[in-house]
């Protein structure tokens, strides 16, 4: 496949796909911009991974897979959140189980998948297949991209002081627990929702990259709030392009692409000392 | 009939997390408005304890505390909104992306509230405390990229502009330098007095106690051992094993 898909495509489908491209990489983003800065990296890791296995299920039962997809990522929130708020667990460890098992479950209901739908549909939900998205999936990333930046505007107080440093912010009377659970819950429902579009095994790539890229060049929460984004747009379309290009799948495209962002991203960094 | 007390602790003692001795043990305390205490004792005697759990960051495992007449356990973000806390040894990274004037404010936005815009007013005591702790040139600086010493001086800039009933510093001069210490605990006293604070301060330099400091705690193994008058308290043999 060559750059010629762009002009073949029926100009809606192009429209579907660049506007489904575009606001995953924003929505993704945006929320990296708090799993990168509070650690939470693993954790979000743990729920891309159910989210697949959630979407395999659904799958397997020909039960819609987005609203399974959903409620893995949620259920790994509600299980995870509370171990990672105190310190003294570990919440590693039980991470790690989980990071496997919900890869496993995942595999696992994918073999129960019925023949005919195996094909296509079983391996966009692993590598994502941005040719297999409908107008309806990207309306709802429309409304989430939306309802999310809206959230952040409203309190963004309250973030912002959460991000500088939970403990401090809980010392000066900020009710920390409902905007901690609020991120976790947050990323799950993007995860879901990106997920047919990057596919479960990659999608974090396009969380903790362009957001880790931003922290590279601001001092400033509010420029990364803004240019995480931007690199999050850029990031997935190049990495749209570089799939049709060399036939790839395009979350791995997404990723690669990223990954070498981020690479760049450090060695221009400001932030570090050159020499 | 007796002054309300501001702090008031019955029978408190807070576990740690997996812990099986407390940390705290059975303390009574009552504070009046406006007393300067000073709370010193040897390394893990329950300094930093005492000041988390009063001020509900650390959930007490008995008794009761009630902070401006407040139940901390049901008011406890209520009553943080009304206090200036300073950590012991606060650390960030070198990458930490938020500017010095943030810091600053962000400490206010308990007070603030929810869905409220940063009021006009926020931005002067921030640039107030800035200028009172002489760091106003560090003001669009990245928190990250400061010496400890200054590090503690935003700290304490920003429980200043919070501008709180209470005051709880952990050790607040451990970075500073002597010149700066002296003039940090004029500026406490000073600013306790204006803003008739109820302030508590834990500290290990005894000769840095301030002369406005009605009333020593002396903390061993999670309990009060003393609480007097500062020349009560101040004897020659506590002299001799708290001084690091
Ligand atoms: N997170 C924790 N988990 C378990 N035990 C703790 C924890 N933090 C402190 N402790 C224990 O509680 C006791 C009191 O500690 P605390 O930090 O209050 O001492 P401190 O008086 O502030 O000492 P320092 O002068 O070293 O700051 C110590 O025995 C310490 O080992
Ligand atoms: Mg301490």
């Amino acid at each position: 496949m060559s750059l010629t898909i762009f002009t073949i495509l029926p100009l809606k489908t192009l429209v579907i796909i660049l506007a489904g491209t575009c606001l995953a990489g924003v929505v993704c983003s945006l929320m990296g911009t708090f799993i990168v800065r509070m650690k939470l990296t693993s954790l979000g890791f743990c729920m891309s991974h159910a989210a697949f296995a959630g979407s395999a299920l659904g799958l397997a039962l020909s039960l819609p897979p987005l609203w399974f997809a959903l409620a893995f990522s949620i259920l790994v929130a509600l299980i995870l959140g509370p171990l990672t708020e105190q310190s003294r667990l570990q919440p590693e460890i039980i991470l790690g189980i989980l990071f496997s098992l919900t890869m496993a479950l995942g595999l696992t209901f994918l073999n129960f998948i019925p023949d005919s739908a195996l094909s296509s549909t079983a391996m966009s939900i692993l590598w994502g297949s941005i040719l297999g998205i409908s107008s309806l999936e990207v309306w709802y990333l429309a409304i989430l991209t939306f309802s999310i930046t809206l959230i952040i505007i409203l309190f963004f107080k309250e973030f912002q002081a959460i991000a500088f440093d939970r403990k401090m912010a809980e010392a000066s009377g900020i009710p920390t627990r409902p905007f901690y659970y609020l991120i976790l819950f947050l990323t799950g429902i993007t995860v879901a929702f990106s997920l047919k579009l990057v596919g479960g095994l990659l999608i974090f790539a396009l969380i903790v990259n362009p957001a880790s890229a931003a922290y590279q060049f601001f001092h400033d929460f509010k420029k990364i709030l803004i240019f995480s984004p931007l690199f999050g747009i850029f990031f997935s379309l190049s990495g749209l392009v570089l799939s049709f290009l060399l036939d790839l799948p395009v979350g791995s495209a997404i990723a690669i692409v990223s990954s070498v962002g981020f690479g760049i991203s450090v060695l221009f960094s400001p932030k570090r000392r050159k020499g | 009939m007796s002054q309300p007390k501001i702090i008031e602790m019955n029978k408190v003692s807070t576990i740690y997390e997996g812990e099986k001795t407390p940390a705290l043990f059975d303390i009574n305390l009552s504070l009046n408005e406006g007393e300067l205490v000073c709370i010193i004792g040897p390394n893990g005697a329950g300094k930093t304890t005492l000041l988390e759990t009063l001020n509900g960051l650390l959930p007490h495992t008995k008794g009761e505390i009630r902070i401006l007449g407040q139940d901390i356990k049901k008011k406890g973000i209520y009553l943080r909104k009304q206090i200036g806390y300073l950590p012991q040894e606060f650390t960030v990274d070198p990458l930490t992306p938020f500017l010095v004037k943030d810091i600053i404010l962000m400490g206010r936005y308990g007070q603030i509230g929810l869905l409220k815009k940063i009021p006009k007013n926020d931005y002067i005591l921030m640039e107030e405390s800035l200028k009172l702790m002489g760091i106003i040139d560090l003001k669009d600086r990245p928190i990250g990229k400061l010496s400890g010493g200054q590090l503690q001086k935003v700290m304490l800039a920003r429980v200043f502009a919070k501008k709180p009933a209470l005051l709880f510093l952990d050790e607040p001069f451990s970075n500073l330098d002597y010149h700066t210490t002296h003039r940090v605990i004029l500026q406490i006293s000073r600013a306790h007095d204006q803003n008739h604070w109820t302030t508590l301060l834990v500290m290990h330099d005894l000769n840095l106690i301030p002369e406005r400091c009605n009333r020593i705690l002396y903390l061993e193994d999670g309990r009060i051992v003393k609480d007097d008058i500062p020349e009560k308290v101040l004897t020659e043999k506590l002299l001799e094993i708290s001084v690091r």
